[in-house]
């Protein structure tokens, strides 16, 4: 693969992974204003 | 070879994506997911568990000797009222008064209710349901203390809210089963929500960041904690808090009669345990009273009655039964 070619495709996975992420991260911030405090604790990783 | 190199960067970046994704839902978003269907957003309880009228609902039913007719209060409260407001329903009021846009129960919209505008019972929930007794929207609304924006929204509407104490139920503080730590202090608590202290190392437990959930203003909880922490800055945090392990508030019954998850636990607070015999006897030091509330102008007879009834031997009898603690004997 050429250089410019790859840095082309690298951007490009960046920005979609960048994307995917913010997504996430709203959604989450969203759903915990909705979420149960008891839920979220009761989950919790120890 | 050079094509290799680029595909294994390419690989590498996409990994450190995944790698942050899957560790904040580990940490975060997994937890929110049971509370995010439609119908389970901001339910707070199971509605129909406490369904006047219906032979299997968890409703306290004593010998009430008084039936309410004529002009009947439409009643509203607290998520974690509910059963106290339904057992009234249940013991007072005719069959037939509550009912259901189209006909029957469902839980299937935003706030897991369907009562019609005619029925007596209605659940706005403690957030909604200030505003709707000072519109006039209900007539009595089961409740802890208004928080100040509440009581300002009645002063704007030039509305005198009366508060009736009913009983009294115990705030509770709760962690995760697996946490170590079994009791705090009310001056431990404070700091932690005030900021000052941010590792359960501090407070006998593991080094691992404690993450001090609040709840949303104006909740019957956040109510109480604001008025627990006086003066103190309150819910500030680090965002990387996220990560530790979680402190939280709430009422003892909501927690231990409505909810029932054993993954939580409750904490004993200056050493005391929040049982029923420690607040019974005054000895859990955070214990406040619950209101049956109306506006000072209402004028419909059977309000009186129902109080009265409340307040009766047979009404705190019927506390009692919900599960939460009657008031104290004169």
């Amino acid at each position: 693969m050429k250089d410019r070619t790859f840095y082309r495709v690298l951007a490009a996975v960046v920005a979609l992974c960048t994307a995917l992420t913010l997504a996430h991260v709203g959604y989450g911030a969203w759903a915990y204003q909705n979420s149960s405090i008891v839920q979220f604790i009761a989950k919790e990783p120890w | 070879m050079k094509l290799v190199k680029q595909l294994a960067a390419l690989l590498a970046v996409v990994m450190v994506f995944a790698l942050f994704n899957f560790s904040m839902y580990r940490v975060f978003t997994g937890r929110l997911g049971n509370n995010f269907s439609g119908a389970s957003q901001l339910k707070m309880i199971e509605l129909e568990k406490y369904l006047p009228f219906q032979p299997e609902s968890d409703l306290a039913r004593v010998d009430a000797s008084v039936k309410l007719s004529g002009d009947l209060p439409v009643l509203d409260g607290a998520s974690a009222l509910v059963p106290v407001y339904a057992s009234v329903i249940e013991n007072l009021y005719p069959q037939g008064s509550v009912t259901y846009e189209g006909g029957t129960f469902s839980d299937d919209n935003y706030y897991g209710e369907n009562f019609a505008s005619d029925s007596v019972m209605q659940y706005y929930n403690t957030v909604r349901g200030y505003k709707a007794i000072v519109d006039g929207d209900t007539d009595l609304f089961f409740s802890g203390g208004p928080s100040e924006e509440q009581k300002k929204y009645a002063q704007e509407q030039g509305v005198e809210l009366v508060y009736v104490p009913i009983g009294r139920e115990a705030f509770v503080f709760f962690v995760n089963q697996a946490n170590p730590v079994d009791g705090l202090t009310a001056d431990q608590i404070r700091d932690i929500y005030a900021g000052d202290c941010t590792n359960w190392k501090d407070v006998g437990g593991p080094n691992r960041a404690i993450n001090p959930v609040t709840r949303i203003a104006g909740s019957g909880s956040q109510t109480r904690m604001e008025k627990f922490m006086g003066d103190r800055p309150f819910g500030l945090k680090s965002p990387f808090a996220i990560t530790g392990g979680s402190l939280g508030y709430s009422f003892r019954f909501y927690l231990e009669g409505m909810v029932q998850d054993n993954s939580v636990k409750l904490l004993a607070l200056n050493g005391v345990y929040p049982s029923m015999e420690n607040i019974q006897s005054g000895a859990y030091p955070l214990v406040s009273e619950f209101y049956a509330i109306y506006r000072a102008d209402n004028d419909n007879e059977n309000i009186q009655i129902l109080l009265d009834w409340l307040l009766s031997p047979e009404g705190q009898e019927m506390i009692a039964a919900t599960g939460y603690i009657p008031l104290a004997k004169e």
